[in-house]
């Protein structure tokens, strides 16, 4: 098969299968975004249970094989009566997933802001919500650009486990590919892998630029 | 206690809303319990037998040989990925041009891909050799895990050594070569034997990861634990479906993983009680961040 008559063949299949990454990419560090606010939220609170809670989900996620947090979110959800294709379910696990790590780049990130940054708030007069407002989160945000970076880059990465749950994206793509002798195992290999880095090389760039123009470097 | 920069210590009406809170998300947790309990058991998921034909001893010995052959694979991937990470961060530290660029062009691609891919990658290749040449695959599924494996972390894991060594102070190279030690000798007498020390506890993370990522030669058919857990239902006479399947394996998983992530913290709050070490292994997080090992699972 030459250049041109795998072009022909599997032009149409690998833009659908780049579209497909790119969405469940987005779409799922977007509820990771969510996920780990709340997560957070919950963790740093003066509520006991609330704290447990994030304590063990953050656990759970960072402990479990993202295969297996597939599979139970494909046949548990299905046995709670939850039941949604398969683009959903892949971007809702792939969020929980990734919302645990963030949970904990965040906290870090509420950490790091000095005990003094809290106390000289307070000292002034300034209520829990202003505190946050004016004082922890502009600097939190700021130390946290590059870890998030980071997440984004893995999280890009992961939506290549989506392929066992039959989400046919970049590497179920590829899959498809290999099984086709004609093809060629080692342009199917450049080709995919050019399409990643063509995503990934610019993202890591971006976000190395933002954090050098914007963190705090402590 | 909450350790935090954001809460001071309550007074009266706000210990009066934590109560409530408390209370309040109590009553919602019980409530999301009972709401789970009784969807599963209207689907018959919490049978009784569903769960106790887990511990048939045929079905425990099929399962416990997939933990034995994930356990296997990410032994041997990561003496392996040890090693040749270690080659690379010398590579990378040496001062010969090219010996470092091809260190960071193998540590930047193989950072940069889906561990999955390279499985597939790794595999595909080998059999279609091996087509090729109307022979037997060289690697079969558990040499192709186990190289996939070791491409991704030896580049993750040079890095975690080259931030070990830029964490040590440069007082101890200079020292070495006042004395008229060679580079290899300072390397080697001086450097390593303080810096892999300090990588120890970030090393011992690596493999956690390393162990989750195993579950993924699940794509190419390698026997390991996920892979019999997904064959469980299917497996001898059992009312096991995939979700008791699935529940157990995750649990056993997490168990591991748990323990692995435990321990390496252990290692690392031991080496905080040195205020220099502390200060290095902080370095060598902040440069490492989070997402580096972040696999299949940070």
């Amino acid at each position: 098969m030459s250049w041109s008559e795998f072009l022909d063949k599997y032009q149409g299949p690998l833009i659908d299968a780049a579209w497909t990454t790119l969405r469940l990419a987005f779409v799922s560090f977007g509820i990771a975004l969510v996920v780990g606010i709340i997560v957070v939220s919950f963790r740093v609170s003066p509520i006991p249970p609330l704290v447990r809670v994030a304590t063990w989900f953050v656990a759970f996620f960072r402990n479990t094989p993202l295969l297996v947090v597939f599979f139970l979110a494909l046949f548990g959800l299905g046995d709670l009566g939850l039941v949604y294709d398969f683009f959903p379910t892949a971007a809702v696990a792939l969020g929980l997933y990734t919302g645990a790590y963030m949970a904990e780049v965040l906290r870090s990130g509420i950490n790091a802001v000095p005990q003094g940054q809290a106390e000289a708030g307070r000292s002034i007069g300034l209520g829990f919500i202003q505190l946050m407002r004016l004082i922890v989160i502009p600097q939190a945000v700021r130390t946290v650009i590059g870890p998030i970076g980071n997440l984004f880059v893995a999280n890009f990465k992961n939506t290549a486990v989506a392929s066992t749950i039959s989400v046919l994206e970049l590497t179920g793509q590829s899959q498809r590919m290999f099984n086709d002798a004609a093809a060629g195992v080692w342009r199917v290999l450049i080709v995919i892998t050019a399409i990643y880095l063509l995503f990934l090389f610019p993202a890591g760039y971006v976000f190395r630029w933002l954090d050098a123009r914007f963190s705090i470097k402590r | 206690m909450t350790a935090n920069v954001l809460i001071e210590e309550l007074g009266p009406r706000g210990q009066r809303r934590v109560r409530i809170g408390t209370i309040v998300a109590l009553l919602a947790g019980a409530l999301a319990l009972i709401w789970m309990y009784v969807q599963l058991s209207n689907n018959g998921q919490l049978e009784g037998a569903r769960w106790t034909d887990l511990f048939d001893s045929g079905t425990l010995r099929f399962l416990g040989e997939g933990l034995l052959a994930t356990i296997q694979a990410a032994i041997v991937a990561g003496i392996i990925a040890i090693v040749v990470g270690f080659a690379l961060a010398l590579m990378n530290l040496s001062n010969s041009r090219i010996a470092s660029a091809l260190a960071v062009g193998w540590v930047e691609l193989f950072r940069a891909l889906p561990l999955l891919l390279m499985i597939f990658g790794v595999f595909f290749i080998d059999t279609s050799l091996a087509r090729g040449r109307g022979g037997d695959a060289v690697l079969g599924v558990f040499w192709s895990v186990v190289v996939a494996l070791v491409l991704y972390n030896s580049a993750v894991l040079s890095e975690i050594f080259r931030a070990g060594v830029r964490s040590l102070d440069r007082g101890q190279t200079e020292a070495a070569q006042s004395v008229g030690m060679t580079y290899w000798q300072t390397m080697f007498i001086v450097v390593l034997p303080q810096a892999v020390r300090r990588m120890v506890p970030a090393i011992v993370a690596q493999m956690a990861t390393l162990t989750k990522d195993v579950s993924l030669g699940f794509v190419i058919g390698y026997e390991e634990f996920v892979r019999r857990g997904a064959g469980t239902p299917n497996f001898g006479d059992t009312e096991v479906t995939n979700f008791q399947a699935y529940v157990s394996v995750g649990l056993v998983y997490f168990i591991l993983v748990w323990a692995m992530a435990k321990l390496a913290d252990w290692m690392e709050s031991r080496q905080r009680r040195t205020p220099q070490v502390a200060a290095a292994t902080e370095e060598i997080e902040s440069e490492l961040a989070l997402g580096d090992s972040l696999a299949a699972g940070p």
